[in-house]
């Protein structure tokens, strides 16, 4: 694991566009669906992706090798989000850092009753829905922890949060989630 | 009889546990804390089923990334890639030529000089003079070509006439 580490961070370093190609083949799928939890936005998260591999390319040279490659890939992958919002959206950008600690909103209920439209989907669609509906903060720790599998420390390097936090957001993210697989269930 | 309820933090305490998802590095006595308490606390256990099903649910959603789309990132990055190699070669072709320059006025200057005194030994000039001469022929030709720049771009030219 250390040497594939390694040899990616060497490969970086010079640029090879063979190893690049592979990366974005491996990576296609969890770069994207982390995008996508962010942005909650196709086509700006396929914007974001392209934008993604360009600075991975660019700064490949800053990856040391000492956490999981895909750890860095998030990492900058969400620097491009931030900055995306703050040039596009200030006052989202606000409400996307900083609405940690307010309340947690139930899901809207003249919301175009989504327990009607999702009663008889999928679980994953259910769930997929209420995501929408988690704050921005919990979303990310969520998608990191259960869709990437990475670990609490590794999702700390990615969101530059204290693990305590990253705990915090999990345990909150689930427990945002949990009023719409009950409305659902009831 | 000093059997305890289990109070909100018990609750937070107990969830907390579920949703990080990593019973299984519990110690021994959290393990069996949140055994106890999942044993005597309906909401709870009702949370841990919801939680299962959540983290369940989340892996499964699907989200793939269209051919096309990393098609045309591959592209992208091998298009910009070369762009930066193309760069860095103009740069270190930049690099060499300053080098170069370098060299050369190092040079240049030292053939100039030991010419100064050459010419000095032939013409008998004041020891003092000679070094001002010589700083001033390297000197005005800079300062008379930065002049006229600036007097051409700048508030010193006269544009009006």
């Amino acid at each position: 694991m250390v040497d594939e580490r390694t040899e990616i961070a060497r490969g970086l370093r010079r640029r090879d566009p063979d190893l690049l190609d592979r990366l974005i083949e491996q990576y296609q799928h969890r770069l994207l669906r982390y995008l996508l939890s962010l942005t909650r936005n196709r086509a700006t998260a396929e914007d974001l992706f392209q934008e993604t591999w360009i600075r991975v390319l660019e700064r490949g040279h800053q990856y040391d090798g000492k956490h999981e490659f895909s750890t860095w890939l998030f990492s900058v992958s969400r620097h491009l989000v931030i900055d995306f919002f703050r040039r596009k959206q200030p006052a989202s950008l606000d409400a996307l850092l900083d609405d940690e600690d307010k309340p947690m909103a139930p899901p809207a209920s003249e919301e175009p009753s989504a327990f009607d439209r999702v009663a008889h989907r999928e679980l994953s669609e259910r769930v997929a829905t209420g995501l929408d509906h988690v704050p921005y903060e919990y979303r990310e720790a969520l998608v990191l922890r259960f869709q990437e599998g990475m670990s609490l420390d590794e999702i700390a390097v990615v969101t530059g949060a204290p693990l305590g936090t990253v705990k915090s957001r999990v345990y909150r993210g689930l427990s945002a989630l949990e009023p719409w697989m009950k409305g659902i269930q009831a | 009889m000093t059997d305890k309820r289990p109070d909100n933090d018990d609750h937070a305490r107990a969830r907390q546990m579920l949703a990080l998802g990593d019973t299984g590095q519990l110690s021994a006595a959290d393990q069996t804390w949140l055994e106890r308490h999942l044993g005597a606390c309906e909401g709870c256990r009702a949370f841990a089923q919801d939680a299962t099903d959540m983290v369940r649910a989340l892996r499964s959603i699907p989200v793939a990334a269209d051919r096309s789309l990393v098609a045309a990132t591959q592209m992208r990055v091998r298009q910009r890639a070369r762009e930066l190699r193309q760069r860095e070669e103009r740069m270190w072709l930049v690099a060499v030529s300053c080098v170069a320059v370098t060299l050369t006025a190092v040079v240049t200057n030292l053939a100039c000089w030991r010419g100064f005194g050459w010419l000095v030994e032939r013409t008998h000039v004041s020891g003092a003079a000679w070094p001002l001469a010589f700083v001033g022929i390297f000197i005005v030709p800079a300062l008379a070509t930065s002049v006229l720049l600036l007097a051409k771009g700048t508030h010193l030219a006269d544009h009006s006439r």
